[in-house]
């Protein structure tokens, strides 16, 4: 490799350095000179979490071969609020309460820097156009508008600086009132350390290997080659696994590495620690596994037909977890029912997308205390299984919980957190692994795709007698959360309403698709989805107010749910009455309305998207036309 | 993962070529990189080592900019971005600033070079149609020689070319349209950063009254292999009187232009609304009369 000698300016200093010339900008940036304020929310231009100034051009970094950096000035998020005291902008984000996980905001805050920079005038519309290549998870977007007019406004004296100060509090006064987030500034700046960001001397770098098949058996392993590796330190497998092997948030069927055979593509197979990544990455491709390959079953449906590939020995019919609940007797309930109303629903799969890649780095520290620091949304229950699984008392593990850029749900499993652990134990050296996007979607838990048939039966006034609703899900190739997602979804399948006669079937199912897991809302979308929709039917059908249908059959308070819980309080009736006056609704039943809706056109209601605010506001281009 | 050994950045086509003689089967050229490296990820071309990059980003011939009233000449480096911020440039290319504005986002118009987008050859590729719509010409060069050709000669199919071993693109070649008005529309999955599902850019030039068209180019992409001039429509148009019954039969000519594999149907129904709603924005944009066109029509194609 022929080293680049790099000259360039670094928020505001001068550097000279050598560069392996394959390296992004980004890469140096981060790995050479330990700016992590910027972060690899994908490594493909899709995400803008690594934006940095190159000659003042606001420039994704990810995108960027170092060489392209020659005799450049680059100014990164630190160079922001170099003295610590932060810029207007990152105050206004502070302010407007703009950042939660904080993965996407000094990317945004960049973005936001260059937008207000291009025009310093720049309405709503163009801001959102300018920051149009930043993608955020969590905020919705809004308070970051709202933080980058709050900006713009202080810098061009329309609103005093004092605007973005926090609104005193008495001490301990804070219920009701709008507090600053104490983590913002960190956010804001750069300067929170998330998983990926930290290092440690002496640190190994881990690269996985991962199945190209579905379903197989694993016939052999040889790690001999990329063991002799020059800089490889170790090779794991699941035959180096000391204690219990087995993970999940219900059932343990999950090893940390495939034991035996692999049951999706993308699971874990070994696991290599190097000198740097891409050593371990060229380790991980000179190990040989040889496959038998097994026929796979990628449908819930067909893998509980008799017969069918079984995915675990211990679930010969592939269920994962059936919940029955019964209320009544729903056959009799649609005998008596004026309208009885049969459709079916799937819901697909669906990827969290939390901006943060799975990142984690495990030593063993002096105590013998094997440590992993992770983004793991569920430490205390990962310790307990992590000491099963190495065989060490609980006192000798412990996990850290590191900032979570992101998880809704996705971040429950401990996916990756074993191998770290075993190979910190057999290295005695600190671990990092760093998911890259395509691994993240690759190997994590989605959203169980499912499939519901739904029975409704209604009086001719609106009244639900009975509701019958069978969902199968794909739970794909490991447990995880699976039987507490069907748990949840046949607890709230008949929705927030007093039907007499109920008979809900919830199903998980093994296949060989990527395992489904958590996700917000905890299985809640998939019966929702079908029970409200059907809803929205039945009130077409029935001639009624969509709104109506739903007062007409809410619970109230101190009726009793489904599954026998007394409620002491609901509050269904005033979220509805908000929901009809903050959408401006135009009551009838649905077939009432012509063409065109009369609850369109109203303030609240948002033009469709389109690009090229800025030439409305750019004279230049003005005259272009 | 790109992985090179060694990474050259000529400052001459002279050096970039004797590079390449050098590094003769184990080089690759990039340009703003834009397109390399995402296809050097997991799912697409995965790790690829490739001994030298050769950047062509720093060849003064490759970043010329010549903007006359009858042609346009534009280096192959030159970044999407220019066309939004020379004015003269989007004067003389009016769908362009259109198309910039739609092309991934600010960040990535800074880096993403006009050459790089012809020579990937994507069928999603949004500036290639705009310079169709040019009649533009590429120019290649090689230490042996030059040559050009129409890009429609030089585009040969999805990510294929005439560039030949040992060549690089240097220019295009443009007809420039001052006075014209222009516009571009694309669809994908959501507004910036994304790849078109069809994408279509027009120009129009109206008479001194904004009532007559006097020309007119269209091209579309994403919808076939390689763009495509729509002259059927363009003849159509031309020398007509603008109204919007003129507009949707335009838009309604037989001209069975999606040769998608997915969504055939809701690809037909885009262009058919793309085609009336790109006609009356360059037409407004070209200073159509406030008479020409109703109300109704411009609120139905909005
Ligand atoms: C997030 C994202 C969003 C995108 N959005 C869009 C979009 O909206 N519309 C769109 O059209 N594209 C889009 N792209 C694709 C890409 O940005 C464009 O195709 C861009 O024009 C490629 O130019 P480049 O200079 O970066 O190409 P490079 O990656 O440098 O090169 C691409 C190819 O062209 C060759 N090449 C480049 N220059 C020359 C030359 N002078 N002579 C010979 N060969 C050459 C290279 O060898 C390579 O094969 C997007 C890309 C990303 C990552
Ligand atoms: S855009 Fe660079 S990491 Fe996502
Ligand atoms: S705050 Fe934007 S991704 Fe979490």
């Amino acid at each position: 490799m022929v080293d680049i000698r790099l000259n360039a300016t670094i928020n505001g200093r001068k550097v000279s350095r050598d560069a392996k010339p394959h390296l992004r900008l980004l890469d140096f940036l981060r790995d050479d000179l330990n700016l992590t304020g910027n972060k690899e929310g994908c490594g493909a231009g899709e995400c803008g979490t690594c934006s940095v100034f190159v000659d003042g051009v606001l420039m994704k970094s990810c995108l960027m071969p170092v060489a392209k950096a020659q005799g450049a000035t680059v100014d990164t998020i630190e160079s922001l609020a170099k003295s610590g005291e932060l810029s207007v902008l990152q105050k206004a984000f502070h302010k407007a309460g703009a950042s939660q996980c904080g993965y996407c905001i000094p990317g945004m805050v960049m973005a936001a820097t260059a937008a207000l920079r291009a025009n310093p005038f720049a309405d709503r519309e163009e801001i959102k156009e300018r920051l149009g290549g930043n993608i955020c998870r969590c905020t919705g977007y809004q308070k970051i508008f709202d933080a980058v007019e709050l900006a713009r406004d202080v810098q061009n004296g329309r609103v005093p600086a004092t605007a973005l100060l926090e609104t005193d509090t008495a001490d301990g006064d804070v219920i009701g009132k709008s507090v600053r987030r104490i983590d913002a500034p960190s956010k804001v700046s750069g300067r929170l350390k998330y998983a990926g960001d930290m290092i440690m001397p002496g640190m190994l770098h881990v690269q996985v290997l991962r199945s190209p098949h579905a379903h197989a058996r694993i016939v052999s392993i040889d790690t001999s080659a990329a063991l002799a590796m020059d800089g490889v330190e170790s090779v794991i497998t699941a035959a180096d696994v000391p204690g219990k092997d087995g993970f999940g948030v219900f059932v343990h069927d999950q090893p940390i590495m495939a034991r035996d055979k692999v049951r999706y593509v993308g699971e874990a197979i070994a696991a290599v620690a190097a000198e740097d990544a891409l050593t371990a990455k060229r380790a991980v491709a000179a190990i040989k596994v040889v496959y038998e390959q097994l026929a796979p079953v990628f449908d819930p449906d067909a893998a509980m037909r008799p017969g069918a590939p079984v995915v675990h020995d211990y679930a010969p019919d592939n269920i994962t977890k059936h919940i029955p609940i019964r209320v009544g007797d729903v056959e009799a309930g649609f005998a008596a029912s004026d309208l009885v109303i049969e459709e079916s629903y799937s819901t697909q799969a669906i990827e969290h997308a939390y901006l943060e890649p799975e990142a984690g780095l495990a030593y063993v520290d002096h105590d013998d205390v094997v440590t992993v620091v992770s983004p793991s949304q569920n430490i205390t229950h990962h310790r307990h299984m992590l000491a099963r699984i190495i065989d060490r008392p609980i006192s000798k593990v412990r996990f850290i919980m590191s900032p979570v850029g992101g998880g809704f749900g996705g971040k429950e499993d401990m996916i990756y957190q074993g191998m770290l652990a075993l190979l910190a134990m057999k290295t005695m050296r600190p671990v990092r692994l760093v998911y890259t996007r395509e691994e993240s979607i690759i190997s994590t838990a989605k959203r169980h795709p499912s499939r519901t048939t739904l029975r409704m039966g209604l009086m001719r006034d609106g009244r639900i007698r009975a509701l019958a609703m069978r969902m199968v899900c794909d739970g794909g190739a490991y447990g995880l959360s699976t039987e507490g997602v069907m748990r949840k979804a046949a607890i709230l399948a008949a929705g927030p309403y007093a039907i007499p006669n109920v008979q809900i079937d919830t199903f998980g199912i093994y296949t060989n698709n990527t395992p489904s897991g958590a996700f917000r809302s905890f299985g809640a979308l998939q019966t929702q989805f079908a029970t409200e929709s059907q809803l929205d039917i039945a009130a077409e059908r029935l001639g009624l107010d969509p709104f109506e249908i739903r007062r007409i059959n809410a619970m109230r308070d101190g009726d009793m749910t489904h599954t026998k819980q007394k409620l002491g309080s609901v509050s269904l009736m005033r979220a509805l009455d908000a929901a009809e006056q903050a959408s401006g609704w135009e009551s009838g039943a649905p077939a009432v309305r012509g063409p065109v809706r009369g609850d369109l056109g109203h303030d609240d209601v948002r033009p469709s998207v389109t690009l090229g605010t800025r030439f409305a506001s750019s004279g230049a281009q003005e005259a272009a036309e | 993962m790109l992985i090179c050994d060694e990474y050259l950045t000529p400052a001459s086509l002279d050096e970039a070529f004797a590079a390449m003689e050098r590094h003769r089967g184990r080089y690759r050229v990039v340009a703003g990189c834009t397109d390399t490296l995402p296809w050097a990820r997991e799912g697409r071309a995965g790790d690829v080592e490739i001994p030298v990059l050769i950047d062509v980003t720093k060849i003064p011939e490759l970043n010329e900019r010549h903007v006359g009233d009858k042609r346009v000449r534009l280096g192959a480096a030159t970044p999407i971005q220019r066309f939004l911020d020379d004015a003269a440039l989007g004067r003389a290319m009016p769908a362009m600033p259109r198309c910039a504005v739609w092309f991934a986002d600010d960040q990535i118009r800074a880096q993403a070079t006009l050459g790089g987008n012809a020579v990937n050859a994507s069928p999603a590729a949004d500036a290639t149609p705009c310079l169709e719509a040019h009649d533009a010409i590429v120019e290649l060069a090689s230490a042996t020689g030059r040559r050009s050709m129409p890009l429609r000669e030089f585009i040969t199919g999805p990510g294929k070319t005439q560039l030949a071993d040992g060549e690089l693109l240097t220019g295009f070649e443009c007809d420039a349209f001052p006075g014209y008005g222009g516009s571009f529309e694309k669809v994908g999955h959501r507004r910036s950063l994304v790849i078109s599902v069809v994408c279509l850019a027009v120009m129009v030039k109206l008479d001194r009254d904004g009532k007559t068209i006097e020309d007119t180019r269209l091209a579309i992409a994403g919808i076939r292999p390689v763009p495509r001039r729509l002259r059927e429509i363009e003849d159509l148009l031309r020398g007509k009187k603008l109204t919007g019954e003129l507009l949707e039969e335009a838009a309604d000519m037989p001209l069975d232009l999606v040769q998608s594999r997915s969504r055939q149907e809701y690809r037909r129904d885009v262009v058919r609304g793309f085609l009336v709603r790109g006609l009356i924005a360059a037409a407004k944009r070209a200073g159509a009369s406030p008479d020409a066109l109703t109300r109704e029509l411009e609120a139905a194609y909005g």
